[in-house]
């Protein structure tokens, strides 16, 4: 019914004093109705899944990708005539929302748990993307690069390590004169992949974090600040005189914020970037087949010496059997291939060889 | 629709008539839907939490209310520390705020110039008009900053013994939330206390005046004891309001998942854990529980804004 807003009040202004609640309500939903049919922004929107040509696609998920997703979608459009809708609601609620199939596909972190694997039934779990977490700190009168080591970095944030001039820290950094300021260690509060990667890493250096506090993208941790996403966690960092964050790499870049230099277990300190991670990419060994695990990049062997301790996957959830298995197909080939050369510029490594030639075999999968 | 201006126009009168025969029911009918529906939303939304809170409530019973540790990673959760977040930072708000509230009050009842008490009553109530989120972003910006640099050393170096002014001045934690639900809980408390106040009898406070009471003693003895209900209802409301805040506390509480005595220490609320936490949350014990917490928060907030209308009422009738 397509009734343009002007001859909506125009109908309004004509009917006597008594109709006008009746008209009001139904001239409201007629103009509304008029409009309705552009706006397809919403991610949970089901209808926007349903309908239309199978020309769109709907997604939601993880928000460590969604920066990169907000990149490809108008490239993907412009070549393919495809819209992607992308939804940066979580991971926790992109696996929600493509196990209840309410959207095409899921994007998360971390890699779907054994329950959450079952209840998704049949759901594959591709990596798309890749990113890294920096250590940043903001201490007055300590420059940028102080060196730390995965177990120092575990107690930092168990609250074993208190104060800046620590004897653990001060042995990393000869010739760095440290303050006897308090640590504050910043977490994120929300689901985080930047989370999932960093307690990834503390749990391969550090058992007692293992056992204590674990691997995921929230945890209970003992002590400090908490910010929501990446703004949050900065903001505690930056207004906070001796606070130390773990933080999306991009985020430390963009705000120039001071960053630590991580020992990898070839005892050498890389520079976080895409250098680094990439070669802790291509040091990984096997890729597994069929999209039903997750990868661990972070803690790289020592055969490694410039690959950067605290990097991770991002994985895109699809259902094996989905009416949109073609234009799925389609775009994740796309996004694992071309889409791949608008990462660096937000801070995403490339994605090695060996896996977007395991991530093809998998989309084959979907039917 | 008056028919005098129907009669003259004869060709609309059929219609006029028609109109008010289909409007005037349909007026009733659609403004009860309005009303009956919202009733309904609030129905439908405590049944939303109440239904999805279900499998926490029954796996973890009334336990969690009493138990401390929020770890979603070994799927443990208790929500003491949050209850007692929540109560801390409304009760300091609310600590500061009613002596303030009261003060302005008997200055724009009774004290001010008549031709500024309106102007300032406005601009104490546009204080709520700020939006939350603005509000939080001052209390990180530079209410933090002040509270590390001076306000927190100050109070450490007199008052550490308490054990609540102890630990490491932090920008951002109970007292910095505490100080912006203050802000945010003033305007309200103030409008009501004011309200209530000018519902004084006249004749009472120039009975006061005529047996030679001076104008502190007047309010000491008249306008206080005739308002402490009514006072008690702007508390409750305050509380409510306070209470409730999410995005300003998730911004300046520091969002830990531990109670700690020290006010400058980080913590966390009731609404900010929810706020920080569902969207990331993953479905099952996790999210049930973030709604127990919300299931928690409703009862709170519903009772404390039942009692703080009763009370207000009681003084407004008298």
């Amino acid at each position: 019914m397509p009734i343009t807003t002007k001859e909506c009040i125009l109908r309004l202004r004509r009917t006597t004093a008594g109709l006008v609640a009746v008209l009001a309500a139904s001239g409201i939903a007629a103009c509304g109705s008029s409009s309705s049919g552009s706006s397809t922004s919403s991610a949970s929107s089901s209808s926007a899944a349903s309908s239309g040509s199978g020309a769109a696609l709907v997604g939601a998920g993880s928000t460590l990708v969604e920066p990169l997703v907000q990149v490809w979608q108008p490239l993907y459009d412009k070549a393919y005539g495809t819209a992607v809708t992308y939804g940066g609601i979580g991971s926790g609620g992109g696996i929600e929302q493509i196990t209840s199939r309410t959207v095409d596909f899921g994007a998360s972190d971390a890699p779907l748990t054994s329950s959450q694997a079952a209840a998704c039934k049949g759901c594959l779990e591709i990596p798309w993307a890749l990113a890294a977490t920096d250590i940043a700190y903001n201490v007055k009168g300590v420059p940028s690069g102080l060196h730390f080591t995965g177990p120092v970095l575990a107690d930092i944030w168990m609250g074993k390590i208190k104060s800046w001039n620590d004897p653990a820290i001060q042995k990393l950094n000869p010739g760095v004169k440290l303050p006897a300021t308090a640590i504050v260690p910043v977490h994120r509060t929300d689901g985080s992949g930047d989370t999932f990667a960093f307690t990834n890493y503390l749990s391969k250096v550090s058992p007692t974090f293992a056992k204590q506090i674990g691997n995921a993208t929230t945890v209970n941790w003992p002590g400090g600040i908490g910010g929501k996403g990446n703004s949050g966690v900065g903001g505690a960092l930056t207004s906070t005189n001796g606070a130390i964050a773990y933080i999306a790499i991009a985020y430390v870049g963009a705000n120039k914020l001071d960053y630590g230099l991580v020992q990898n277990a070839a005892g050498k300190y890389p520079t976080p970037g895409i250098p680094s991670i990439s070669a802790a990419a291509a040091a990984l060994k096997s890729v597994p087949q069929g999209g039903t695990q997750g990868i661990s990049l972070t803690d790289p062997p020592a055969s490694a010496p410039n690959a950067y301790p605290i990097s991770t996957f991002t994985y895109i959830l699809i259902p094996t059997s989905t009416s949109k298995a073609a234009p799925l197909q389609k775009f994740v080939n796309w996004a694992i291939t071309t889409g791949q050369a608008s990462g660096p510029s937000l801070d995403f490594a490339p994605l090695p060889s060996a896996i977007v030639a395991a991530d093809k075999a998998t989309l084959k999968l979907i039917k | 629709m008056s028919t005098s201006s129907a009669a003259p126009r004869g060709p609309f009168r059929l219609r006029a008539s028609l109109a008010d025969r289909i409007g005037e029911p349909s007026l009733r009918t659609l403004t009860a839907v309005s009303a009956l529906g919202v009733v309904l939303l609030i129905l439908w939304i405590a049944e939303t939490v109440v239904n999805q809170s279900s499998t926490a409530v029954s796996q973890l019973g009334i336990g969690f209310l009493g138990h401390q540790v929020w770890d979603p990673n070994h799927n443990i959760f208790g929500a003491l520390d949050f209850i007692l977040g929540t109560l801390v930072s409304s009760f300091i708000a609310l600590l500061i705020a009613t002596p303030t509230a009261i003060a302005i009050s008997i200055y724009l009842t009774e004290l001010a110039p008549r031709a500024i008490r309106r102007p300032v009553a406005i601009l104490v109530e546009l204080l709520a008009a700020i939006p939350s989120v603005i509000l939080g972003l001052w209390g990180l910006l530079v209410l933090g900053p002040f509270l590390t640099n001076h306000l927190e050393p100050f109070l450490k170096s007199f008052l550490a013994w308490t054990g609540i002014f102890n630990g490491t001045p932090s920008p951002v934690g109970m007292l910095n939330a505490a100080l912006i639900l203050t802000i945010m809980a003033l305007p309200i408390v103030t409008a009501i206390t004011r309200e209530v106040f000018e519902t004084t009898p006249r004749d009472l406070k120039e009975a006061a005046y005529a047996m030679g009471a001076t104008r502190t003693e007047m309010i000491r003895m008249v306008v206080l004891p005739l308002a402490r209900p009514g006072l008690v209802g702007a508390v409750i409301l305050g509380v409510g309001r306070a209470i409730g805040e999410a995005i300003a506390v998730t911004q300046v509480i520091g969002n830990a998942s531990q109670f700690q005595a020290s006010l400058f220490a980080p913590s966390g609320t009731l609404a900010a854990q929810i706020a920080s936490e569902f969207q990331g949350a993953n479905p099952g014990l996790w999210q049930s529980s973030l709604m127990y917490l919300a299931l928690i928060l409703l009862v709170i907030s519903l009772v404390v804004n039942i009692l703080g209308r009763l009370m207000v009422r009681r003084t407004a009738v008298h």
